[in-house]
């Protein structure tokens, strides 16, 4: 039997491994960082078929643009409710079904059921709550006497931030759940030991502990927020006026209605530069507040 | 006293969450007078279970379930396949760039869609894609999670039994095939769920890459249906309840394993 040298068996793992990985190497080649590539170079062209060179011309056009400046407001008045929400509402849910209570696994599928719901259901199904006539709610109101609302008039931003909370806190709600359960009892205890009230163990113990939690749903609400679409697209297209312009709407306007594909491109470049900033502010802001007990 | 506190807001908050979609079905079953009177209709006097077929009639929806079913099950199908193999090569493989690669794989977490909408839409309109199932599928055959959520778990599987099946004579591909994939099954059917959840559910790619109300998927079909009849909301309901039993019941069935995989992306 021969004994097989230890340097060709690394070489025949390393071409396994190679073999093993061709279609993802392929793949995130060509459908990722090709992109990636295109949308920059994209972005410095422009006329109809992009295809003139235009230098930073697309940036500084964006940059001054009151539209697309607009839309950057609007986009983060957005995720900023839509973090403050998830953080809130999402941690008090949390903190309610982490009691010994009857029924918590019904809770617990109830509060998720929405989760599991395309933003087509969720966009179609509240503009009919919510249209000031032939919504159910008006129409409840109505009958009942009491004040119509209108509030995709009156707050829209609002309204289909709500909506999409809606949706998501049920999702942070079992990454809070998850959070909470992994806090050991002990400290707790120790700590009505101490006399600790619950308002003080709160701030003191489970929202220091939880930190790597709130930190991971903010950063993911943030994400998912700067980049809303379908809310935009299918609820408000926009308006009223452009007063819910959300800028992944708004690039999607700029590319397939007015077909300017290097404007359009130009914005999303921006709009990632946003994102990343914003994820590195938090982890950055995360790790200083980490603590260790 | 504090438990009946608990309890109401719990109560409160579990309706606002299920009733709107409670409501969902019974506007799916009113009749168009019903769903325009002044006083709402909280349930139908009779339902109309013909509205479904009405909305069969008036829009191909047969094929946007097909087209549905194809594009999330073909993309599911993919990662299936895929996702474990690759995670299996970084998980028990050492081989020149390792290390790079697998930076260069987590970081395509960064990219959100719509940085690859524009060119992957000048992509496929270059290789005539646009409007093909090919065009649906291929930007999202395998994601850098899965692969991540893979290596996770392959990697406490013992080196020893890959040695073993080595010394045996078993090919490389056996290796993976018998050995190691066998015993990623929870996993996968966690990664399985998920992926098709979000694609079952996924809106701006296929609006974007469909030209044809033959070609749409169920969210994006409905939507374009209901900005042409935007009055007929008991036919936009119905759709809307087809769109959402799949998901729903796969959740109910498998809601354990789901608030798992929930909890298991918070701890990466």
């Amino acid at each position: 039997m021969s004994v097989l040298r230890p340097r060709t068996l690394s070489a025949r793992y390393a071409r396994t491994a190679y073999l093993f990985l061709l279609p993802a190497i392929l793949f995130f080649a060509a459908f990722f960082y090709l992109p990636i590539g295109n949308v920059v170079s994209t972005s410095l062209m422009t006329g109809p078929s992009a295809d003139r060179f235009a230098g930073l011309g697309n940036y500084t056009q964006a940059l001054a643009d009151p539209a697309v400046r607009h839309s950057f407001l609007v986009t983060g008045g957005f995720a900023l409710i839509v973090v403050a929400g998830s953080i809130v509402l999402g941690l008090g849910l949390a903190m309610a079904l982490d009691q010994p209570l009857r029924g918590r696994v019904a809770f617990r599928v109830m509060l998720l059921v929405p989760y599991l719901t395309s933003v087509a259901i969720v966009g179609l199904l509240w503009r009919n709550i919510l249209d000031p006539e032939l919504g159910v709610l008006n129409r409840t109101l109505a009958a009942l006497g009491l004040p119509e609302q209108q509030w995709l008039n009156t707050s829209p931003l609002l309204t289909i931030a709500a909506v999409t909370l809606w949706q998501s806190v049920g999702y942070t709600m079992v990454l809070f759940l998850a959070g909470l359960q992994g806090i050991p009892e002990t400290f707790h205890e120790a700590a009505k030991i101490d006399g600790a009230d619950a308002w003080h163990r709160f701030w003191r113990i489970t929202l220091p502990l939880l930190a790597p939690t709130t930190l991971f749903v903010s950063v993911m609400a943030v994400i998912s927020g700067l980049q809303a679409f379908g809310q935009a697209y299918i609820i408000t297209n926009g308006g009223p006026g452009d007063a819910t312009d959300l800028s992944v709407f708004h690039i999607f306007n700029v590319a397939f209605r007015a077909r300017d594909f290097g404007y359009a491109s130009a914005q999303s470049v921006l709009l990632l530069i946003v994102i990343v900033a914003f994820t590195l502010v938090q982890l950055r802001a995360g790790r200083r507040g980490e603590v260790q007990y | 006293m504090r438990r009946a506190l608990l309890y109401t807001l719990l109560t409160v908050a579990s309706l606002v969450m299920v009733l709107p979609l409670l409501y969902m079905l019974s506007l799916s079953l009113q009749t168009e007078a019903e769903t325009l009177s002044a006083e709402a209709v909280v349930w139908p006097e009779s339902p109309q279970w013909g509205n479904y077929a009405e909305l069969f009639a008036r829009a191909p929806f047969g094929d946007f379930i097909v087209n549905s079913l194809v594009v999330a099950g073909g993309i599911t199908l993919a990662h299936l396949l895929f996702d474990p193999l690759v995670g299996y090569v970084f998980a028990k493989f050492r081989f020149p760039l390792r290390n790079t690669l697998f930076v260069a794989l987590l970081a395509t977490l960064m990219v959100p869609f719509f940085v690859r909408m524009i060119p992957l839409y000048v992509l496929m309109a270059h290789l005539g894609w646009i409007n093909t199932y090919q065009g649906l599928i291929t930007p999202f055959l395998m994601d850098a999670f899965g692969i991540f959520l893979m290596r996770q778990f392959i990697q406490p599987i013992p080196d020893d039994l890959i040695h073993a099946a080595r010394i045996d004579g078993a090919s490389e591909f056996a290796i993976y095939r018998r050995i190691i994939l066998p015993q990623t099954r929870p996993a996968l059917a966690v990664l399985g769920l998920f992926t098709f959840v979000f694609q079952w559910n996924e809106f701006l790619w296929p609006l974007v890459a469909t030209t044809t109300p033959e070609m749409r998927t169920i969210p994006v079909g409905l939507t374009l249906f209901n900005q042409e009849y935007f009055t007929l909301w008991h036919l936009t309901a119905a759709g809307s309840v087809i769109l959402f039993v799949p998901t729903a019941v796969l959740f109910i069935v498998t809601q354990r394993y789901f608030v798992r995989g929930i909890a298991l992306t918070g701890l990466r």
